[in-house]
């Protein structure tokens, strides 16, 4: 009997202490540490539509051409240069010596393969919308490309940052199955190890061809609850946490261990309107209840009061640091009265019920207070919300693409980090694209006519246009454009990133 | 000792079966797994389509025959998210919940036994009060509560614990003490009241009038007998641990089965949460039966009965 | 033979089940005290009912009346705290005090029914098991041993992921959480019961089954029924914070304690308030509930095994 005791306990004994995994080879001082709230789906950017994926792919990747983060302007890269031959040709040449991770070199071979992988509609990228003006692309050799596109197309330069180079090799040979899990890429990390929903281990890549790293290993945890992730970062378990609450901040920089800082980001949040009537018939489909929506709210107060100041209120969801904003457009004003007066000539007297679909605060700040207030001030006008909280961000974005988030959802777009005002009317305003619950062909003959200008001072003015018609027409909810808030150990020095791409290879120690 | 071990593995049997039953009753009655695949505005077409391909024309034992059999294969299908094999997922983060829930159930006994054994010499002490209300009071907590408070504490204030993660033996303390709290005071309970009737039984008061001494009692006689139903619990308790795994492994970010499972639920990802249950069952089951054959050799009335 | 509940708390078959010893329970006041602690925990518990109950009347706000520019206010006795808001307010300005007292009532009330659901299941097929017995009792039996193995929780969190976590759903499934317990130790006294002379007696009469079980037995069989009802009405309190701790629990912004605490969370390291309050809540409930079960079980019966 006793022996079976003493057995019993010690096989216990064993199993809990005797085989979690030897102890990692590398040093906490060669290492950085880096927390996200939710993993990738894949370890192939342009198909997944999270922006885990993006930041993960700017380590382990590289694009033609990348932003300056100081300028904002878009800067060669694996490109070298690029010019527009006529309305409808770019010319790229390509960056020389330079290899991926497997050794073979990079080629003009390997951007025609990328980009014919990602317009391959048989594929169903998520990118594909992205770069679908481009016709064909031709080798003309080892290091020079050009580009067809259908029309003119002004922001090509601003794409080339978003769509990560693969080599022809990996894609021919190993296939897009295998590329799921195993990124082979030319930028300033490899991946060693990826442990799904826990951890990834990057090891910096010494061959690469600009600026090493200044840490040699990059691990990137995750941490699903937001208590967790701030209490690492304070007690030196974590350097970098992105998205913190801004009712957190005093914590960490209380905290003698780590501080914050913010950026505006290019990123706007409005509430989702199925104007469109994608998920069936609902009140948002009169412009009367959208514009009652809109009166209802008290934006300002909100972004003052919740978020301490840490929103640019936007009349519309084109962000101030995009082109083609127009500051001359004042956003909607908290009118109540108007609100309910609208609402009643809309045939709804005695106000009217309305689901509202609730993403978790992955990507925005104080997502869960500001939601809560401004659910109150839409109550105030005689909209009945019944919230319906979604609490992982790929389920509640599959639910978006599904048609199956209307009559209301909470949303923001991160523009591909485009800097322009295509990147979300096009994305958002246009009818029948993947995000949009707004259909107007007055809309859609704007974006067009804006895509295919070259002059961007007339390509400003049809924007202008545009958000115009955004707001007169209430299209959704508008908020604010945002401003992102990091964590950050005080053992390293980082600058908050405008286009919301943590760059780990950018971290440096901090000097004593 | 052998007819027992096979009524007992017909049990299992059983029991195996009516798992995987409701495992299969998860998707195939509770939802249709149709609608949740194809967007609302899809056609009637459309849905016919997904409905042939997923063989739900085909009778519901049919069904059920096709996803046993490939079950027993360890084939579960893929997830419908991430495009890999259920199982594998699964498998791949198995190991971390079992060293999660031994570490909680050793952590647990660790806390349990001394005080029940404790409170049960001690009866209707001040001791025993006390031990009582720490574990109703222990029952009355949130373990997520507990899981937050004990960060704060160790890693934040005292910096002495890493506040989450897997890996080392010190990220396992902070958690099996969390889901240790969890399940010591049932456990204490039934250490106390175990130990208590025991002290009672004739053959200890037969030992204590013959002279033996009280520690040889206590140890020898007392604390021996009381395992059976203690080990019995244990055993069970480890369906209810996997509960309290949830949560703690959602606290210290641990890349346990538990919160896989959660996370697929939320993404209604079935396939997986099929496995998991089923495969997490399959353990259960098995410690069970584990245990059944060890209080069978401490005790061959049990055999009988 | 082993009997566990569903909380794993050893049920072990009694050799004479509770229904043969009780006698009725007598009243005096010498009896009231060594009762003490359960009758200030009933006293406890009455206040918490009687707040729930009449919410709308203590409540000094609305406890859905959001106030963005007195977030996070402490509660009185802190600095920079107001006697309007003794608690304190939360993350959007919400009267804590109003939602706490809110939150018993939701939470309460799903405790309650989510009992009555489990009870009403498993005292039903308890008792056409023990009554029945043979083939009847071997399929029961069978399907409480598989939920008892079946990690319940994940079940419970499954069923709301696809239905839709409303409060009438969380009741449904907490309540089928808990029915192997009731059916588990109903079957083993009502095993007992139809052995004994007045059922033997009934059934030579010719009494009808339903009479015999619900008449004869039943009734022999309220107070261990009692006792554990009342001790589960705390489990699935703690349960429905789980839930929300998942987000899968009560919706906001209906307060619930569970989701207060859930919400809360994140501000421990600052606002401790909002998520202390509904934390010692559900502390202090549960701690009543238990020891006010603990003592029903000693007076109605000092033997009973629970």
């Amino acid at each position: 009997m006793r022996r079976t005791l003493v057995s019993g306990s010690a096989l216990f004994l064993l199993l809990a202490l005797g085989c979690p995994p030897a102890a990692d080879a590398q040093t906490r001082d060669d290492t950085l540490v880096y927390a996200l709230q939710s993993d990738v789906d894949t370890w192939d950017p342009p198909n997944s539509v999270l922006r885990e994926a993006i930041i993960l792919g700017y380590h382990v990747f590289d694009h033609l051409a990348v932003r300056d983060l100081k300028t904002r302007r878009v800067v060669p890269n694996l490109a070298l240069s690029w010019k527009a031959l006529n309305d409808t040709t770019w010319e790229v040449k390509l960056r020389q010596g330079v290899k991926f991770h497997d050794g073979s070199p990079f080629t003009a071979r390997d951007v025609k393969a990328t980009f014919e992988r990602v317009l391959d509609p048989a594929k169903k990228m998520t990118a594909r919308g992205n770069h679908a003006k481009i016709k064909s692309v031709e080798i003309v050799d080892d290091h020079t490309v050009k580009f067809h596109t259908d029309g003119p197309y002004p922001i090509f330069v601003e794409r080339l940052t978003a769509l990560v180079m693969a080599s022809e090799k990996v894609i021919k040979d190993k296939g897009h199955e295998w590329m799921q899990e195993h990124p082979i890429g030319t930028g300033p990390y490899k991946l060693v190890k990826w442990d799904r929903k826990h951890e990834h281990l990057l090891v910096r890549n010494d061959e690469y061809w600009g600026p090493k790293a200044p840490y040699k290993y990059v691990r990137i945890r995750i941490i699903p609850e937001q208590a967790t992730q701030i209490a690492e970062l304070i007690s030196g378990g974590v350097d970098v946490i992105k998205a913190v609450p801004p009712d957190q901040i005093d914590v960490i920089n209380k905290s003698g261990q780590a501080r914050t800082a913010s950026s505006p980001i290019l990123r706007t949040a409005f509430l989702q309107l199925d104007q469109a009537a994608r998920s069936g018939p609902n009140p948002f489909t009169d412009r009367r209840v959208r514009q009652a929506a809109n009166l209802a709210t008290d934006m300002d107060g909100i972004i003052k009061h919740v978020l301490n100041g840490l929103g640019d209120r936007v009349a519309t969801a084109v962000n101030p640091m995009a082109f083609g904003f127009d500051a001359g457009l004042k956003p909607y004003k908290q009118d109540l009265a108007a609100a309910k007066k609208l609402l009643a000539e809309a045939g709804y007297p005695n106000g009217v019920d309305i689901v509202y679909n609730q993403g978790p605060p992955t990507v925005e700040p104080g997502l869960l207070q500001t939601d809560e207030a401004i659910v109150a001030d839409l109550t105030k006008a005689g909209f009945r919300v019944k919230q319906n909280y979604v609490g992982d961000n790929t389920v509640f974005v599959a639910r978006i693409k599904d048609s199956k988030a209307g009559p209301m959802f909470s949303f923001s777009w991160g523009y591909y980090s485009v800097f322009d005002a295509d990147a979300i009317l096009y994305d958002i305003f246009k009818c029948k694209e993947t995000y949009a619950y707004y259909c107007n062909p007055a809309m859609d003959d704007l974006i067009i006519q804006g895509r295919s200008t070259l002059d961007q001072k007339k390509r400003a003015e049809v924007y202008a246009k545009a958000q115009k018609l955004a707001f007169d027409d209430a299209a959704y909810l508008f908020k604010w454009g945002l401003r992102g808030v990091w964590g950050i150990s005080n053992r390293v020095d980082y600058q908050a990133p405008p286009d919301e791409v943590d760059r780990m290879f950018l971290v440096t120690p901090r000097k004593k | 000792m052998k007819r027992y071990a096979l009524r007992q593995l017909l049990q299992l049997g059983v029991v195996v079966v009516g798992i995987s039953m409701l495992a299969f009753a998860i998707l195939h009655v509770i939802g249709d797994p149709v609608l949740l695949l194809l967007p609302l505005n899809a056609g009637k077409e459309e849905y016919e389509r997904y409905h042939k391909l997923l063989g739900l024309d085909k009778p519901v034992y049919v069904q059920y025959w096709k996803f046993a059999s490939r079950a027993v294969q360890g084939d579960f299908g893929k997830s419908w998210y991430t495009d890999t094999p259920a199982f594998t997922l699964v498998l791949e983060r198995m190991p971390p919940t079992l060293y999660l829930t031994s570490a909680g159930l050793v952590a647990a006994l660790l806390i349990a036994l001394p005080l029940g054994i404790l409170a049960a010499l001690k009866r209707h002490s001040l001791v025993d009060n006390l031990c009582t209300m720490l574990a109703v009071a222990g029952q009355a907590m949130p373990i997520f509560w507990l899981g937050i408070m004990l960060i704060i504490v160790f890693a934040v204030r005292l910096k002495a614990l890493p506040a989450s993660g897997y890996g080392t033996w010190q990220h396992f303390l902070m958690p099996a003490f969390t889901l240790g709290a969890f399940l010591a005071p049932l456990t204490m309970r039934l250490v106390r009241s175990g130990v208590i009737e025991i002290m009672n039984m004739d053959y200890i008061r037969t030992a204590r009038a013959k002279g033996v001494g009280e520690n040889t009692v206590v140890v020898k006689h007392a604390f021996r007998n009381a395992c059976i139903p203690i080990i019995t619990v244990l055993g069970l308790q480890f369906g209810q641990l996997l509960g309290g795994a949830i949560v703690t492994e959602t606290v210290f970010a641990w890349p346990g089965v538990a919160t896989l499972t959660v996370e697929s639920i939320r993404n209604q990802d079935f396939p997986v949460v099929q496995c998991a249950v089923v495969l997490l069952a399959l353990i259960i089951v098995s410690v069970n039966f584990l245990v059944d054959m060890i209080v069978g050799l401490i005790d061959p009335r049990i055999r009988l009965g | 033979m082993k009997a566990v509940s569903a909380r794993g708390e050893v049920v072990l078959e009694a050799d004479e089940p509770a229904a043969l010893r009780a006698g009725p329970p007598r009243m005096s006041l010498r009896r009231l005290w060594r009762f003490k602690w359960g009758v200030a925990a009933t006293a406890i518990i009455l206040t918490i009912v009687g707040s729930a109950v009449w919410a709308p009347w203590i409540s000094p706000w609305d406890p859905l009346s959001v106030d963005i520019r007195h977030r996070l206010g402490p509660p009185a006795w802190m600095d920079g705290g107001t006697r309007a808001h003794v608690l304190g307010t939360d993350q959007v300005g919400r009267d804590l005090l109003s939602r706490v007292i809110y939150g018993g009532r939701v939470s309460l009330i799903i405790g309650v029914a989510a009992v009555l659901v489990s009870s009403s299941i498993g005292v039903l097929l308890g008792l056409a098991a023990g009554y029945f017995a043979g083939r009847m009792d071997w399929t029961i039996m069978t399907l409480v041993n598989v939920m008892l193995t079946f990690p319940f929780v994940l079940l419970a969190l499954a069923v709301i992921a696809v239905l839709g976590p409303s409060l009438v759903n969380m009741i449904i499934v907490l309540g089928i959480a808990d029915w192997p317990l009731y059916a588990r130790v109903i079957r083993a006294e009502t095993l007992a019961i139809r052995e004994r002379e007045f059922i033997l007696a009934g059934r030579a009469l010719g009494m009808s089954h339903a009479r015999l079980v619900f008449r004869q037995i039943l009734p022999n069989l309220v107070s261990v029924i009692v006792v554990i009802a009342t001790l589960q009405v705390a489990r699935v309190i703690i349960l429905e914070s789980f839930l929300s701790f998942l987000g899968l629990g009560v919706q906001p912004p209906t307060p619930a304690w569970g989701n207060m605490l859930g919400e809360g969370r994140v501000y421990m390291l600052n606002s401790w308030w909002i998520a202390t309050f509904p934390g010692l809540a559900i502390f202090v409930t549960t701690l009543a509930i238990n020891l006010m079960g603990n003592a029903l079980r000693d007076w109605l019966d000092p033997h009973m095994k629970l």
